[in-house]
């Protein structure tokens, strides 16, 4: 196999050859993933059978580390190869895995995942939607949530239920599901609590008819594909897989534009006091310099195989406690001129609008709380809370919830 | 500490950490609350044959460190101190050595460094001043020069080891600025009270100056530039200090980790209750991040970065409270026993508690932060 060194040398010549500069954005993502692909630098780590140029996450990681250092990088695909275009190279037929492998990494399709209801985000393994059979073919009924850029997306891995008769966990199945132009889909943004459409949908799904050989792994084992899904997811947020560019999603993630320290300082000085002011905004600089060096430093240990992919969940589980913090720090620097303006217009952006806000870190990509379960069982090998439902078929789960609710 | 360790500073770690498990353990800490010192001279020299003493020195003055890095190296013993809740001067002869071996004259070098460096004599650093003054500018002790000689006057306080050491390197001001000279402990005019602190086995006083006359070429650099010398034994200061807490704080975590998972009430191991877990979790979020800042700090330091003093001076003001916290919750969830004398959770937490004030505490940094930031204060 070509050694890394090696490999970083050929692909910096390309890339100085083929690939615009940082900042240039005249070429479209899925043209210029096209480009990575026709240059055989799409899915580095990939089989070449499957479009990929067959060589190691080392390689992969270099590409984008050295060889592409100062040039643009498809960013928007990451998902798509990072974690569908991963979990289905994992766990896939032959058939779905040479069908789609290619084209994701062409740039032709990009996939999302469609796994949180409405009924339950963290508990992802109650999922109400279903899939039943219909001679060989398979029908969808039901809705998924908090989907990431799902107006943009061909098509999602949903995860849906196929026995209701056996324990939470043992009756889901992960079947492919084609978003565009598909009868009973119907996908609608979600609009935040700032009034704002966020990137994020709801998809509705009606008889929607989908072929036996859309199910990823077997049927009933659906929730050891959401397990890959999520490695893949965790991987991809430390830049240690497949993709790249999740890594940088998490910087400045949801964070409040009116929390940036200068501007806490540029509303400070319009202040008559600051008194009692001066140590928050302090702490709001020294949270977002030293998040700065803990995620290069966790991401660091994670490559270099010293910490465990889990490790992901302590940054996370930062800045799902930091953006409301530093949020209400902003708020209260920013006083009235961060909640109240002259004029009719509907201002966003201020202080008031962003605190409305900020808490949708806390509880998207996992909520801190299940970060702080990730950490204690995962990392620290502490013990598991008991759940009531895991060993209890499905539907008696769902019988004791409305008959409590009845109770109620 | 860094992931990135290489085999020598792994070995270091090793030795550095079974020396002191062996020689000091907190049985023997605990003894040696009682003694005047804290500390055994032998074991000091011992400490220094393992290469403690001379990190911060250059090769060329005879000091060496592993990794052409001394604070991150120095932070590497720092830590295993914190860990073991060490005795020692590790702190004030770092400082010390670093200050000669870097800004002292070839004299000052050959008649101070060999036996610092040996472990044979201890130094300290007289910096502070009554009132929790640690900024160099707000000094009041006064040095004048009289012909060939420097005459200091002034009171120093919180000076560590002051009572074991042979010498004092003394921040003063005059005409010129701000200078450092070299004054024996035994020099007239020099009266030194020792005192206690709240950690077990770390000993330090207050030194009285009064007219103290000394030869001009005791001044370490020259009269009136002592202010980079300063900055830097500042920063390295707050570096050691914070890679002490994270060791200390770090040290006690994994103990109560261990006991959240044996302790049981109402039938299960506390560890399994989400009241107990979460704030774990949350602790180890933020000691995790104590330790990014203080990594970070030290290699700034040890590369000169232009934001070297700023990386050090945000360590200072957010590694201690980290480390208060996460030795307050242990106490917590160790329960009953967490206050007792017989635990050892108060050696770790007044370890803790001591560096946090120590060079100045939180507060303190965070003013300077803000300041830095253009936001004078009203």
């Amino acid at each position: 196999m070509e050694s890394v060194d090696d490999f970083t040398r050929r692909a910096r010549a390309w890339v100085i050859a083929n690939l615009p500069a940082a900042g240039d954005d005249s070429l479209p993502e899925r043209e210029l993933q096209a480009l990575l692909f026709d240059g055989g630098f799409a899915g580095i780590a990939m089989p070449g059978r499957y479009g990929g140029a067959g060589l190691t996450l080392r390689h992969q990681q270099a590409f984008f580390d050295v060889a592409a250092v100062g040039h643009r990088v498809p960013r928007s695909f990451c998902v798509s190869i990072a974690m569908l275009g991963a979990t289905l190279l994992d766990t896939a037929s032959e058939v779905l895995k040479s069908r789609h492998l290619p084209r994701i990494l062409r740039g032709d399709e990009q996939w999302i995942q469609l796994l949180s209801e409405p009924s339950g985000g963290s508990d992802m393994a109650a999922a109400l939607t279903r899939l039943d059979r219909d001679g060989d073919d398979w029908v969808l009924n039901g809705t998924k949530m908090w989907s990431t850029s799902a107006t943009e997306a061909d098509w999602g891995m949903c995860l849906a239920r196929t026995d209701f008769t056996v324990p939470k966990h043992a009756g889901l199945s992960m079947v492919c599901v084609p978003l565009k132009n598909t009868k009973g889909v119907t996908i609608q943004p979600i609009r935040q609590a700032n009034g704002v459409e966020a990137d994020f949908c709801q998809e509705f799904f009606d008889d929607v008819h989908l072929p036996s050989d859309h199910i990823v792994g077997d049927v009933n084992e659906g929730w050891k594909v959401a397990k890959t899904l999520l490695t893949h997811e965790r991987l991809a947020a430390t830049g240690a897989a497949h993709g790249y560019g999740l890594a940088d999603r998490f910087d400045g993630l949801g964070s409040a534009p009116s929390a940036d320290p200068a501007m806490l300082v540029k509303a400070a000085q319009r202040r008559r006091s600051t008194a009692g002011l001066r140590h928050q905004i302090a702490d709001a600089y020294i949270e977002r310099k030293v998040a700065k060096f803990a995620g290069e430093r966790i991401d660091t240990g994670i490559r270099c195989g010293a910490l465990a992919p889990g490790w992901g969940s302590v940054d996370k589980l930062h800045l799902g406690m930091n953006v409301p913090r530093e949020s209400k720090v902003a708020l209260a620097v920013h006083g009235c001129d961060g909640v109240i303006w002259d004029g009719q217009a509907l201002v966003g952006g201020n202080a008031g609008e962003d605190w409305v806000v900020s808490r949708g870190v806390a509880l998207g990509g996992g909520t801190n709380e299940m970060q702080r379960n990730l950490i204690s069982e995962g990392l620290l090998g502490l013990p598991r809370e008991p759940s009531l439902d895991t060993r209890i078929p499905f539907s008696e789960v769902l019988r004791s919830r409305r008959g409590q609710a009845r109770d109620a | 500490m860094r992931f990135e360790l290489s085999e020598e500073q792994e070995l270091f770690r090793e030795t550095t950490r079974r020396f002191l498990q062996s020689e000091t353990p907190l049985s023997e800490i605990r003894e040696k609350w009682q003694s005047a010192e804290g500390f055994d001279r032998r074991w000091w020299a011992r400490a220094a044959e393992i290469g403690w003493t001379s990190l911060m020195v250059p090769e060329d003055s005879g000091g060496g460190c592993l990794s052409g890095l001394p604070a991150c190296d120095a932070a590497i013993i720092a830590e295993e101190i914190g860990r073991a809740v060490g005795p020692g001067p590790f702190l004030p002869v770092s400082l010390t050595a670093f200050a000669i071996g870097v800004y002292g004259s070839p004299a000052q070098k050959a008649a101070l460094l060999p036996r610092l460096l040996s472990g044979d004599s201890v130094a300290t650093w007289a910096f502070a001043e009554a009132g929790d003054v640690w900024d160099a500018e707000a000094l009041t002790t006064a040095i004048e020069t009289d012909g060939d000689s420097v005459v200091v006057n002034g009171r120093k306080c919180y000076v560590e080891a002051v009572g074991s050491a042979d010498w004092l390197l003394v921040t003063a001001k005059g005409d010129a600025g701000l200078t450092q000279v070299v004054v024996p402990g035994n020099a007239s005019g020099v009266e030194i009270t020792p005192g206690r602190s709240i950690d077990m086995v770390r000993r330090f006083g207050t030194v009285d100056l009064v007219d103290v006359r000394l030869p001009t070429d005791a001044v370490v650099g020259d009269i009136g530039g002592a202010a980079e010398a300063i900055d830097r034994m500042l920063q390295l200061a707050m570096i050691l200090q914070c890679a002490q807490i994270n060791g200390a704080a770090g040290e006690l975590f994994e103990q109560t980790i261990e006991y959240a998972k044996t302790r049981y009430a109402f039938g299960r191991p506390i560890g399994a209750y989400q009241a107990i877990k979460h704030r774990i979790a949350d602790l180890l979020q933020r000691l995790e991040f104590a330790r990014a800042i203080s990594d970070a700090a030290a290699l700034a330091f040890d590369e000169q970065q232009p934001d070297a003093h700023e990386l050090a001076t945000i360590a200072k003001a957010y590694v201690p409270d980290v480390g208060l916290d996460i030795v307050d919750d242990c106490v917590q969830i160790n329960g009953g026993i967490g206050v007792t004398w017989e635990h050892n959770a108060h050696v770790f937490s007044r370890r803790v508690a001591l560096d946090r004030a120590l060079y100045g505490a939180p507060e303190k940094h965070k003013d300077c932060l803000v300041d830095g930031l253009g936001l004078v204060s009203s």
